[in-house]
């Protein structure tokens, strides 16, 4: 047991230098643990490498992090000189034990911008520390500003190949704007898997999530394929994480996004049309998969359809949504964030369709009316997970003013009409179905929680919705 | 172990036992705080010094709020404080630490609660904190620029407690603040973010230091706060989180901010943060059973002041600081009624 300065010292020293070589001798360790272990063991380092696990002995842990710890501050203070291997060696050990320490991360931050560490090693020091410390806030931040170090990288190399191409009279190098956005599209892929290991290992963790929002509104803006990929991947991972109210607003987050882009009717022949995911300013490099690049007159040709598609892929994001939230709620009853989401979704739905219809009723594009379908559609299929739909006999009436209003502003069942491709719109949800639904759930219903959710959400369909009308 | 989380059923809370206090210990708390940081181990001591500025706003405070100020050493503390101070002007969390927000509104706190302002370069700490504004009227915590509604407390509340609001661009600020309120009334890290109890404290906060209160949903975001109480009567961050004592200190100071207080059961409230207790040891825990640490025995007895509780000194919402120092520096932020 090292009991002296210098024991301590030296002891220390050898533990940096083995966790550095461990990394050398396995560049592939993907979690990071302490070992418990109250005393040394004579002649065997503390450092274990186990598989891809790297472990540190307990014992240790109390003299190897005062000790760099104050190693690094003396450094700080020009009291002490420390080579740059060193620092990269100290600030790894340091954040791998205690990863909220700001100024460590600080001085790797220097060290990468004179190009000592490169950025992809920081991601991974931060996702090993991040499985040990999911929630650690310090880490995330260090990787926002990583990912934008990144991304402004790569946004500067290809603005000076742009403008070396053109001085020569030449068009962009496509291969490599096209090797960019690959590698953009990896790293974006890499850091989605980082926000769902640490969403995984803590329980509606704040930090992970907004770290995952941040990414795609920086890294994905208006990519459309992203953002719907991102909500199906999603659905199973809520559909076992119930009680996570963070995984549902970021469904939320997704949904909003999304038809906020769907929903976006540029000027016809536009060529930006087709691309609302190319947003290259000068420091948001969207990798993006389409890219502006469409013959003029092919885009105009398309824009119809589109919009058709458009609207009808909101109302399906909609309609899958709330059957989504109606079967959960329905599988596990007294679920507070079951209940939140729903009221999100609906929120949305509800100033969605007002804000469109609203559009729609002046202009005379019959595309986009046909997918304005009424939910009592005899040929819909049954919204809100088996609950009873159609004009409903027993609406209540504390409501009843405002449902009318809300039935007046869809169109009559007759003016629905069969969209070209031949899919008929599903049934969208109104301040009546979700009575309705409200009521099904209290109906035998013996689950307080569930009852007293249910309760709340008429209650915020009464006032919240109902006085907006 | 005094709490029990209860798996059987979807509600996810406590139990208080019946033998759990039900009365304000005072003089523990005083003894616990006061003797906190003598008997730190290295390692304990280490793990913790990326916020020791904060850690000693938040034992300071405690002890003001129960007239023990006196108890802690003065001296030290300023000496400490001017020490942290960087040519930027910015204020660190200890020696040899960087600059940052956090620490900077921390350490104006502390010199505000000692009446001792002159200690550091005003001036310097004001320009620091112009300098972090964006274009967009954000705040980044330090100059390596992360982004955050707190920040936004943390630079107005600095400049309102040195008088100097009129310093940044408040327009420009109060925009950006409210780019990051939700559907239901709260308000998020960043513009998009879930809506988390610790920042609509500092959003309301904030609103509350630029007069700009009007621009809340006080009805839908009270809606919200008072969702937050479960039935033990501690209270959550987020739906379906553990209630904790800091949690209720974040919404009750919320509640209190936007009018909405009484809309909760204080009763219920009390008791839990009374629970929360340790009758050994002194100081308060996140729940019942659970460490006490400085953090919670300041949120704790913030809490039970904002309740009422005749023993502490009134504290104010937005500033978690004495009103009586407040009062000194002649700052009153905004309430809605
Ligand atoms: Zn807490």
């Amino acid at each position: 047991m090292a009991e002296t300065e210098e024991e301590v010292d030296v002891l220390v020293q050898r533990v940096v230098k083995d966790i550095t070589n461990a990394f050398k001798r396995n560049p592939n360790i993907d979690e990071i643990g302490v070992i418990p272990c109250p005393e040394a063991r004579y002649n065997r380092s503390p450092i274990v490498l186990v598989e891809n696990k790297l472990g540190v002995e307990s014992w240790c842990v109390k003299f190897l992090l005062p000790y760099v710890h104050n190693k690094l501050l003396l450094y700080r203070q020009r009291k002490h000189w420390l080579d740059r291997e060193a620092l990269v060696d100290i600030t790894c050990t340091l954040l791998l034990l205690n990863p909220d320490f700001t100024t460590a991360w600080n001085v790797r931050k220097e060290l990468l911008q004179c190009g000592v560490l490169n950025p992809e090693k920081d991601l991974y020091l931060g996702k090993l520390a991040l499985t040990k410390f999911p929630k650690s806030p310090e880490t995330w931040i260090h990787r926002r500003w990583v990912l934008q170090q990144i991304m402004q990288q790569f946004s500067s190399v290809s603005r000076n190949r742009k403008k070396q191409h053109q001085a020569e009279g030449e068009q962009a190098d496509p291969e490599r704007i096209q090797q960019i956005r690959d590698q953009l599209a990896r790293t974006l892929h890499q850091e989605m898997k980082v926000c769902s290991d640490a969403s995984c290992r803590y329980p509606s963790n704040y930090n992970a999530w907004s770290h995952r929002i941040w990414v795609l509104q920086h890294m994905a803006k208006g990519n459309v394929k992203v953002f719907h990929d991102e909500l199906s991947s999603m659905r199973l991972w809520v559909s076992m994480h119930v009680s996570d109210h963070s995984g549902f607003h970021y469904r939320q987050f997704l949904i909003k996004e999304l038809i906020n882009e769907l929903s976006q009717t540029p000027a016809p022949g536009s060529p930006q049309h087709r691309s609302s995911s190319v947003h290259s300013g000068s420091h948001s490099y969207s990798c993006s998969q389409s890219n502006g690049e469409l013959p003029v007159a092919e885009a105009a040709a398309a824009e119809d359809a589109d919009r058709q598609l458009s609207f009808t892929t909101v109302l399906q994001v909609f309609h899958q949504e709330m059957e989504l939230c109606s079967d959960l709620i329905q599988s596990f009853p007294g679920h507070e964030a079951l209940w939140c989401h729903r009221r999100h979704v609906f929120y949305l739905w509800h100033h969605w369709r007002r804000e469109h219809q609203q559009n729609l009723n002046g202009s005379s594009n019959s595309a986009t009316e046909t997918v304005l379908v009424n939910s009592s559609d005899p040929g819909s299929p049954p919204s809100g997970g088996g609950v009873g739909e159609g004009p409903s006999a027993d609406r209540p009436g504390h409501a009843a003013e405002a449902m009318d209003e809300d039935r007046a502003l869809l169109p009559e069942p007759r003016d629905s009409k069969r969209l070209k491709r031949g899919v008929l719109m599903p049934g969208t949800p109104t301040l009546s179905t979700e009575h309705n639904f409200v009521s099904s759930v209290l109906d035998g219903c013996c689950n307080l929680e569930q009852r007293r959710f249910a309760q709340a959400y008429r209650k915020w369909l009464d006032t919240v919705i109902g006085q907006q009308l | 172990m005094g709490s029990f989380i209860l798996h059987g059923t979807q509600v996810k809370d406590v139990i208080i036992k019946p033998d759990a206090p039900s009365s304000l210990l005072l003089d523990k708390h005083a003894d616990y705080i006061a003797a906190y940081g003598s008997k730190k181990d290295d390692y304990e001591y280490t793990l913790s010094e990326y916020l020791r500025m904060s850690g000693i706003y938040w034992g300071l405070t405690v002890m003001d709020l129960m007239s023990q100020l006196p108890r802690m050493n003065r001296a030290e503390i300023i000496d400490f404080i001017k020490a942290c101070q960087h040519e930027c002007g910015g204020i660190s969390a200890s020696i040899g630490h960087d600059p940052h927000l956090l620490y900077t509104l921390s350490a104006v706190q502390i010199l505000s609660l000692y009446d001792n302002m002159d200690a550091i370069n005003i001036d310097k700490v004001v320009e620091y904190v112009k300098g972090l504004q964006q274009e967009d009227g954000s705040f980044a915590g330090d100059k390596w620029g992360e982004i955050d509604t707190r920040f936004s407390f943390c630079a107005v509340a600095t400049l309102a407690l040195l008088g100097k609001m009129d310093t940044i661009n408040v327009d420009k600020a109060v925009e950006f603040v409210l780019s990051c309120m939700n559907f239901d009334g709260g308000f998020g890290c960043r513009p998009g973010s879930e809506s988390h109890a610790g920042q609509i404290y500092c959003c309301t906060g904030f609103l509350s230091l630029t007069g700009q209160l009007h621009q809340v949903n006080a009805d839908l975001l009270g809606w919200w706060l008072c969702e937050r109480q479960l039935p033990s009567g501690g209270l959550n961050g987020r739906p379906e989180k553990l209630p904790d004592v800091c949690y209720s200190w974040w919404v009750l100071a919320s509640l209190k901010i936007i009018g909405r207080i009484h809309w909760i059961d204080k009763a219920k409230l009390r008791s839990f943060i009374l629970a929360c207790q340790d009758e050994e040891t002194g100081g308060f825990a996140d729940r019942p059973g659970d460490m006490v640490d400085p953090f919670h025995t300041l949120f704790g007895i913030a809490g039970l002041s904002l309740l009422g509780d005749e023993q502490i000194k009134p504290v104010n919402p937005v500033l978690c600081m004495p009103e009586d120092v407040l009062q000194r520096v002649s700052l009153q932020p905004d309430l809605l009624s």
